[in-house]
């Protein structure tokens, strides 16, 4: 999901030189950052998880985040189906460690940490991770620029993320494939050495508040051959939002 | 091989009734030495198995006694740089209202990260559910369940399954079924899983954790790891490996082990003595061929090989027949045996499968085989000693000559007055129980005269009764003594162990009933379950003042209990309103003045122990007790010694202000509710149950109640005894068939005589009966009298080993009673068989014989 997130707000179109940069690939992270950074960000969305059978979910939820980039904090709130209407996930990010993550169940009344060590756990039967709702900030990672590639129609750059020493993740390492006419992350590969985790597509981009923003969202777990995938409904930037709704007191309270 | 088939086998061929008995008697012996050791190892198996089928990939386990410990330990024990994995559990029975199921092992457990150490695969993604854990952990009422479970009572996906928890019948929904994997195995397969924050509300847990599961980092050894985890949290925490929570488990059980061992001893010596008295009789009744054999030239050596290898043969018989026997025992009575521990120590397993183990059925055939062996010893050198010209007089080797009577009586003296010097050196174990064996020496040495004493006192009695039949029946008793005394000697020891556990029954019952009166007085008892032993579940402590506002209750007083480790055993610790307790339930200390000793206690300045923990951990007042908390470890000096029953292993009582400062813990296990003079207590308890109902769900059970809970307990710890009574009965009418068996055939010629001049068929039936019923009183006779020592030897055996009660010596005059007609009775039905044979065969062969 840091993935989710840093493709929510990468895809801002600046006419910078993207020769400039090509040889930079912590420059051009940093740009894909610049670009898709916002005060704010809203949006409803729609998660179907396929599973390797075939078996369909769904599932819809709201989500909120104030600030960006290393430094922000986000509410998701399941809204469907019934069985888990209510239910949130607050997601405190800090620039220099990982986020800190607490879920709130509301029949029990009770919220609870989720701890670091269970980050590489899916994320409530998702293709995702909680590790994956993290925003993490380039300064977390070493960037190294593997080459260019055509994915989809569109020239990428191809960049390996390694997570710098301190820094807690699952993987090893990250491809990542950033599109050079609009710096928008449309590809993340995860691995763990040399095996494939997990991949993420970035399909539906579309300008919104001058962002380019992916709308779709395809998760891909290699380990269980499902999918699951992501559409992003209503998305709004730039929002007016207050820091005491993204406490764990806020998270409490039924909107 | 060639004398033991020209000897053995056509005499074996013979007397098939009469090897069949003799076998029974190691039948009987090996057959409950293995079901006692099967059945015990079987709990403490499926203990065992329950622990390493739900650690998972757990290297080791944070624990704080039963109490549990605030959430926040679970962060530091997570900021451990050493620890990779740890997850909080929650760790409860409860009963299932589902027929036949009793009760289930719920684990609760923090799916979001537990997956890491445990393997929770799903029977069938299709199915399962529980594939959408957000559905599993958003519902409060979700329940993972093992296919074994899931397969027995038909339950699929969205089944719902009723359970009694803390807040009273609740219904639970299955929303996954999970794969056979091992941790499935565990507790009988009577597994759920459940949201561990679910679990809270559900057990009443508060805010707190059972324990921590912990894995150590790749590459740390997990001895480094429960270094530092121990560093992090301090000594008033345990950190060790799941295995230690069997050896907790095993501690728990160290009394039930011990008392299964002595009843296992115990039923192989009676079986020791029933081969005893089987080849004592065949050595007098075949010493023709002895001496025809010796005047042909077999050596004395040869003739005492014959008799051990037919002892051999029959140990071999017997033991393999026993241990057939005593596993399909084990396996009737594991589950009720593990349902009983569970009850008495309040640990939770499941006993659904026997553990066979090889080694227990070789050593209990070796035993078996030793036993026959070692009985028919002083038989088979009798044999051998058989001089071939007396070998043709009859009823010279059943007469026991005055030199060897003088021996034996000497050699008692000499055993009785060493057994009687041990008393002086009691406090020593070894001493203690070496006085014990000689005791049982010394009496068994007697017991041939004895029994020819009793004899000759029943001769009179008899025949006045019935003169021709009594008078017969008395000389044959008279004139064979050896025949007689095995029975006798056999009877005596197995109703004199019966008599030591009835004391010990008796007295503790006499004991936990005046404990009961004075400790035990509340009109009511309030609890989350009717198992007031089940110390899982807790409620609120805000619920004691709820009730005590209810009109015509005098007072409430809260209780908390659980174990902890004290000195690395399993004891239990008692939090108690003492200042309130003192005003309606004073106890008189044994040791310590019972002001001072409270005054201590409510300031929170000293504890109150039982005597059987002081017993256990041998402390004397004033001695300081160094208990671990989740704030550390606390010094509390013994205020007291009291004499309770509330726990086997012995209990230490701590004022609630001192449990909820270091405990961190407000909750309570058991309120203890009065009511005021003059009320109605029905009418109180109505008033109570509406006050809280909404609130909490409790079980209010009436003093009487908790009587009968308490003496259920009691009668089901020690129906050994019962079994002891129905070995005891065994023996006697094994023995006595034995016995009269051989006596008919030795005076069949005599009773051929006795018809022949005109003696009725009934009347030969009565000299059979009164035969048999006289070894049967001269062995009650004899049992009760062995029976009053051995309740001193028992009674030292509990105090020492068996708990560390000091229970007082109390005579169980109606288990003495009632022993005396149902051993009679069982000595007549013994004697209807042999009676039968003795009038049914030829009157002209008999008259023929020898």
């Amino acid at each position: 999901m840091n993935r989710i997130q840093t493709v929510f707000g990468i895809l801002t179109l600046l006419s910078l030189s993207a020769a400039a940069l090509a040889q930079d690939p912590q420059a051009i992270i940093r740009e894909v950052q610049a670009r898709a950074k916002s005060a704010s960000q809203r949006y409803e969305g729609t998660l179907t998880v396929i599973e390797g059978t075939n078996k369909v979910t769904e599932k819809r939820w709201s989500f909120e985040r104030i600030g960006s980039h290393g430094d922000s904090k986000s509410l998701l709130r399941f809204s469907a189906p019934a069985e888990v209407k209510g239910v949130a996930l607050l997601v405190v990010n800090h620039p220099d460690r990982s986020s800190d993550q607490w879920m709130w169940t509301p029949a029990i009344g009770r919220e609870r940490r989720i701890a670091l060590q269970s980050r590489s756990q899916r994320f409530f039967g998702t293709d995702f991770s909680f590790e994956d709702l993290e925003e993490r900030d380039i300064e977390q990672f070493d960037h190294r620029l593997l080459g260019e590639e055509q994915l989809e129609g569109a020239d990428c750059w191809k960049i390996e993320s390694k997570p710098r020493q301190g820094k807690v993740s699952q993987y090893t390492h990250s491809h990542v494939w950033v599109r050079k006419d609009n710096y928008v992350v449309v590809q993340i590969e995860n691995f763990k050495k040399t095996e494939l985790i997990r991949r993420a597509k970035y399909s539906n981009i579309q300008r919104v508040q001058n962002i380019w923003t992916a709308h779709n969202i395809e998760m891909f777990d290699a380990g269980r051959k499902s999918r699951t995938i992501l559409v992003f409904e209503k998305l709004q930037y730039n929002l007016p939002m207050k820091d005491e709704n993204f406490t764990i007191q806020a998270m409490r309270r039924e909107p | 091989m060639r004398l033991f088939r020209l000897l053995s086998w056509p005499y074996l061929k013979r007397h098939v009734l009469r090897w069949t008995l003799t076998v029974a008697g190691i039948v009987l012996g090996v057959a409950v030495y293995v079901a006692m050791n099967t059945v015990n190892a079987s709990v403490q198996g499926a203990f065992s198995d329950t622990v390493q089928q739900i650690a998972g990939a757990t290297q080791l386990q944070v624990t704080s006694g039963e109490f549990g410990f605030e959430e926040s330990v679970l962060e530091r024990v997570q900021a451990v740089p050493q620890v990779d994995v740890a997850v909080p559990i929650i760790e409860a029975t409860v009963d299932t209202s589902l027929p036949g199921e009793g009760t289930m092992l719920v684990l609760g457990v923090d799916m979001t990260g537990d997956t890491s150490l445990r393997d929770y695969s799903m029977e069938s993604a299709d199915d399962a559910l529980i594939d959408d854990p957000l559905v599993f952990l958003a519902q409060p009422d979700s329940l993972m369940v093992s296919r074994e479970f899931a397969a027995r009572n038909r339950f699929e996906v969205n089944s719902k399954i009723p359970l009694h928890t803390a807040e009273g019948d609740k219904t639970f929904t299955v929303r996954g079924v999970m794969k056979s994997t091992g941790m499935n195995k565990a507790f009988g397969g009577s597994l759920a899983i459940m949201d561990i924050y679910a679990a809270q509300v559900v057990f009443g847990r508060g805010r707190r954790f059972d324990r921590i599961d912990i894995r150590a980092k790749d590459g740390v050894p997990v001895e480094e790891c429960q270094k530092a985890v121990q560093e992090a949290l301090g000594p008033g925490f345990e950190v060790g490996p799941p295995s230690s929570r069997t050896e907790h488990f095993a501690a728990l059980m160290q009394s039930y082990t011990l008392a299964t061992q002595v009843s296992s001893l115990f039923a192989l010596v009676v079986g020791m003595f029933i081969i005893y008295n089987s080849f004592a009789i065949a050595v007098t009744h075949r010493r023709a061929e002895i001496g025809i054999l010796r005047a042909l030239g077999a050596t004395q050596k040869q003739v005492r090989r014959i008799f051990l290898l037919e002892s051999a043969v029959a140990g071999l018989a017997g033991s393999l027949l026993g241990a057939a026997i005593g596993m399909a025992g084990a396996q009737a009575l594991a589950s009720s045996m593990g349902n009983l521990t569970q009850q008495m120590v309040g640990v939770a397993q499941r006993t659904s499968e026997i553990v066979v183990n090889p080694w227990l059925l070789v050593a209990a055939i070796a035993f078996g085989i030793a036993t026959s062996v070692i009985a028919a010893w002083i038989p088979a050198r009798n044999a051998s000693a058989v001089d071939p010209v007396q070998a043709l007089q009859k009823g010279k080797y059943q007469v026991l000559s005055a030199g060897e009577n003088r021996r034996r009586r000497m050699a008692a003296a000499i055993l009785a007055v060493v057994s009687v010097g041990t008393l002086f050196f009691a406090s020593w174990k070894p001493a203690f129980y070496a006085g014990y064996l000689l005791m049982i020496g010394a009496v068994l040495l007697l017991a041939p005269a004895l029994t020819l004493l009793l004899a000759r006192a029943s001769r009179p009695l008899l025949r006045r009764i019935l003169p021709v039949e009594g008078t017969l029946a008395a000389d044959s008793l008279i004139q064979t003594p050896r025949r007689t005394s095995a029975t006798v000697a056999a009877l005596m020891l197995s109703l004199a162990m019966a008599m030591g556990f009835g004391g010990v029954t008796y007295s503790m019952r006499a004991a936990i009933d005046d404990w009961m009166t004075t400790a035990l007085n509340p009109d009511f008892f309030m609890s989350p379950t009717a198992n007031l032993v089940s110390r899982a579940t807790t409620f609120p402590e805000e619920i004691g003042p709820l009730i005590e506002s209810v009109p015509g209750v005098a007072t409430v007083q809260l209780v908390r209990n659980a174990r902890i480790m004290y000195r690395k055993v399993p004891v239990m610790v008692v939090s108690i309103e003492s200042e309130k307790l003192r005003a309606t339930a004073p106890r008189k200390p044994m040791e310590g003045n019972e002001e001072e000793m409270y005054r201590l206690a409510k300031a929170g300045k000293g504890a109150i122990i039982s005597d059987a923990f002081q017993a256990n951990h041998n402390l004397k007042l004033g001695d300081v007790l160094e208990l671990p908390t989740p704030s550390g470890i606390i010094a509390l000096p013994v205020a007291g010694i009291i004499r309770d029953y509330s726990d086997m292993q012995g209990a230490l009582f701590i004022d609630r202000s001192v449990y909820v400062q270091n405990w961190k813990d407000t909750t309570v296990n058991l309120a203890r509710v009065y009511v005021d003079k003059g009320e109605n207590p029905d009418d109180v308890k109505q008033r109570i149950q509406k006050a809280i109902e909404g609130r909490q769900h409790l079980v209010i059970l009436s003093n009487a109640e908790i009587r009968e809970y308490v003496f259920g307990l009691v009668e089901r710890w020690f129906s050994m005894s019962r079994v002891q009574i129905v070995v005891a009965v065994l023996v006697a009418v094994l023995g006595i068939i034995n016995t009269l068996t051989v006596s008919i055939t030795d005076r069949r010629r005599e009773l051929g005589v006795l018809q022949a001049v005109g003696g009725l068929r009934m009347q030969v039936r009565r000299t059979i009966w009164l035969e048999a019923l006289s070894i049967g009183a001269i062995g009650v006779i004899l049992g009760i009298a062995l029976g009053l020592l051995n309740i001193y030897y028992t009674l030292g055996m509990v105090r020492r080993d068996l708990g560390g009660l000091d229970l007082d010596y109390m005579f169980p005059m109606p288990m003495a009673v009632a022993l005396v007609p149902v051993i009679l009775i069982a000595a007549f039905i013994a004697a209807l068989g042999p009676a039968e044979a003795a009038v049914r065969g030829s009157l002209v062969e008999a008259l023929e014989y020898e």
